[in-house]
């Protein structure tokens, strides 16, 4: 067994798709690959599936009097859960965030379901080394009800009556449109990502961690006004990226890379072994985040830019210098 | 570009690119030096071809830069499962897939002599038996159908289970494959059930996203097979000569460890021939090849659990534990969150107050650079670090004078 295999492959994919349908165009192929296909399908797959004279085409298909195509298989093909995805499914229901989908007599029953599926690994097989050890409570009833409540509500564009506790310690209460869940794997945490509405209107982007909330209340209202995801995420980017520049020192270059690889980059110049020019975009609401992380690569990388954020970093060092100067070691 | 596929038959060799153009981005097409420049061609097409608008390229004095950039927060579905999408077959492989999963459509179970039969009959194509008959072994290994026996032949039926209806009879199924199908440990098999089902992940959104480590579950499923049967395993790695520890060692495999922060994963195995835990970096592991049994594993593995105590990160260094002790500053009233960073991400460390917004964090680890390079993450809140590795604690403070003369201050 191996998730590297054809069964599993975009052409096989397309292929199903296609003779699920009783009738279709050469056309209607065409547009199928380009749609759901990789860039370069559409000079290699349509001649496999089109009949060719030469009959190098795969037989899949034949033409019908009217001049279309029509499966040459009796029967719509069905998708089968394959053994993998059984073992990976049964995997899952030993992670406690199972529990936050899955109602308990629905967990056992599917349990039940799966007895003689060896689960694809198990959690023991892995260790995070630098989890947060402060993540969310998931077996709280409390916190899975809340959790549901947001997941339906998502579904179905339902405004929520959200109360919670700020990361400032104040308690806060207000109508809501959720967007995402979003999930931490270093803090082990999920949060709300919403928009916060104003006499019906959208206020302002916001973002709620879920273990925080205390109540929330349906509304039976939905929004009725197109919302962008993408938009929310456009207004929470930094204005301005911070530029680094990045040494080979202590594989400095390696490192840094592979830390910040969740980021949206750009290279500026580079020389084969030596230092290197990074911009790096970021939430604006994380800044504090990414700044210590900068920090933690010490002199083996430099803040360039921008000049607040630049001065942040500074100011912490200066701080730093000072307590150590302070301190002086014996 | 003559014979061009965009479909590959080996993951290896596009693993290797993928990480390259993704994590880096700054190399030129004269950098890859691995095997010849149409190879770089045919893997750079291949790339492109998967991740489309994810492709971007860049002009540097050495040539023209390729990578791979997403901003992996905002993004609904990793982008990089598309490789695992494109394993080349045969013709016969896909017509074989379609016509017995067609011949056994009504549930029914067929002999092999009869599904043969059937598919001449059906489809007007032969195939020799003994290709049917492999298909089939094939298609009940993957649990596509199952086997059974009529009178003394074999017979063969398609699984029940099927997935529409499989995430049909269980409520909250369909959701929690869309969540898990982003996280790691797999997420890739959790893509593939949602694409059977014609489904696709609008719920969720992850931080600290490393969606590159999907490269890396191509390899895991060899290592955890061994770990089960407490059997040792041979790296190879792709750069052996970035690895201390000599390509293809004989390991006995403890643990996948999983850093959430670097972004780095390793597998942490125990090394007979210099008698210490190891930990190699997955994504430098070209394959695992599973070996005998270790019939020392559970004595190891003891060890092991015990050794984890001073595990700070990754490292086991020489065995030696070494002890850190770190003094930081926090106004209680005002700066609680430090207080609170500090009690969830000291690990194995001991946290007291010691006096009036000072806290004292000792840490016994076997490698004191890896807290140290945690540490520095709290810089401008750090009285004073002592502790038995002279050279670790030096190196902070060399640091520090460091990084004050890099930002404009005079050092002392």
């Amino acid at each position: 067994m191996n998730i590297f295999h054809e069964i599993y492959s975009t052409y096989f994919r397309v292929a199903s798709e296609i003779l699920k349908l009783p009738h279709i165009t050469e056309k209607s192929i065409h547009k199928m690959i380009e749609k759901e296909s990789f860039r370069d399908s559409a000079l290699f797959l349509p001649q496999k599936l089109i009949p060719q004279n030469d009959c190098s085409d795969w037989g899949l298909l034949k033409k019908d009097s009217s001049g279309g195509l029509v499966p040459i298989i009796k029967n719509k093909p069905i998708e089968i859960l394959t053994e993998i995805q059984k073992q990976w499914i049964k995997s899952k229901l030993d992670d406690p965030k199972i529990k936050l989908f899955l109602e308990n007599d629905t967990l056992v029953s599917l349990k039940k379901r799966l007895e003689n599926v060896k689960p694809f690994y198990r959690s023991e097989h892995f260790r995070y080394t630098d989890r947060f050890s402060d993540g969310d409570d998931f077996r709280d009833e409390l916190y899975q009800k809340n959790f549901r409540k947001i997941l339906n509500a998502l579904k179905s564009h339902e405004i929520l009556e959200i109360t919670f506790i700020s990361g400032r310690n104040k308690r806060i209460s207000g109508k809501y449109i959720p967007l995402k869940i979003q999930y931490s794997a270093k803090n082990d945490r999920f949060r709300l990502f919403c928009f916060s509405l104003k006499d019906g209107e959208v206020f302002h982007s916001g973002v709620i961690n879920i273990g925080r909330i205390e109540r929330i209340e349906n509304t039976n209202e939905n929004y009725e006004k197109d919302i962008s995801t993408d938009e929310y995420f456009r207004k929470r980017k930094c204005i301005n990226p911070v530029t680094i520049c990045v040494t080979e020192e202590r594989n400095a270059k390696e490192r840094f890379f592979m830390e910040f690889a969740p980021y949206e980059k750009c290279t500026l110049s580079d020389s084969e072994d030596e230092k290197c020019i990074v911009k790096i975009w970021y939430d604006y609401q994380e800044e504090t985040e990414l700044l210590i992380r900068l920090l933690s690569f010490g002199p083996v990388i430099e803040i360039l830019e921008p000049p607040e954020f630049r001065c942040q970093a500074k100011e912490r060092i200066k701080r730093q210098y000072d307590l150590l100067n302070k301190n002086r070691r014996p | 570009m003559g014979g061009f596929s965009e479909l590959i038959k080996s993951f290896d060799k596009t693993r290797d690119y993928i990480r390259d153009f993704f994590i880096y981005g700054l190399k030129v097409r004269n950098d890859f030096d691995r095997k010849s420049l149409r190879t770089y061609d045919d893997e750079k097409r291949r790339i492109e071809s998967w991740f489309g608008d994810y492709v971007k390229y860049d002009r540097s004095e050495r040539g023209q830069k390729v990578s791979i950039t997403v901003d992996s927060g905002t993004v609904s579905e990793n982008p990089l499962y598309k490789a695992y999408r494109s394993k080349s077959f045969t013709d016969n492989d896909i017509k074989l897939h379609f016509f017995i999963i067609d011949v056994l459509h009504n549930g029914e179970s067929l002999t092999l002599k009869e599904i043969v039969s059937d598919i001449d009959k059906n489809y007007n194509e032969i195939f020799d038996v003994q290709t049917i008959r492999n298909k089939l072994k094939e298609y009940v290994k993957e649990g596509i159908i199952t086997s059974g026996k009529k009178g003394k032949a074999s017979c063969f039926r398609l699984s029940t289970d099927r997935v529409n209806e499989f995430l049909h009879d269980y409520d909250g199924l369909a959701d929690a494959i869309k969540f898990f199908s982003e996280t790691q440990k797999f997420g890739i098999v959790g893509n593939s059930i949602l694409e059977s089902a014609r489904l696709k992940n609008n719920l969720f959104v992850m931080k600290h996203n490393y969606i590159v480590h999907t490269l890396e579950d191509i390899i895991i499923p060899e290592i955890i097979s061994a770990i089960e049967q407490k059997k040792y395993i041979s790296i190879i790695s792709f750069k052996a000569k970035n690895n201390k520890i000599n390509n293809n060692n004989q390991v006995i495999p403890m643990k996948i460890f999983s850093s959430v922060q670097t972004g780095r994963r390793y597998i942490v195995g125990y090394i007979p021939a210099v008698k210490c835990f190891h930990s190699f970096r997955l994504d430098f592991i070209k394959s695992v090849r599973t070996g005998d049994i270790c019939d020392e594993y559970d004595s190891i593995y003891e060890k092991f659990s015990h050794d984890l105590n001073y595990c700070f990160g990754v490292s086991f260094g020489s065995g030696k534990i070494e002890t850190t002790v770190i003094v930081f500053f926090a106004d209680e009233k005002c700066e609680k969150f430090v207080i609170d960073r500090l009690k969830r991400e000291k690990r194995n460390g001991v946290l007291e107050k010691i006096d009036d917004n000072l806290f004292r964090l000792t840490v016994k680890a076997f490698d004191s650079f890896e807290v140290m390079q945690w540490v520095k993450s709290f810089t401008g809140r750090i009285i004073s670090v002592t502790g038995d590795n002279k050279y670790a604690i030096d190196r902070f403070y060399n640091d520090i004078s460091k990084m004050y003369s890099m930002y404009g201050g005079e050092e002392q």
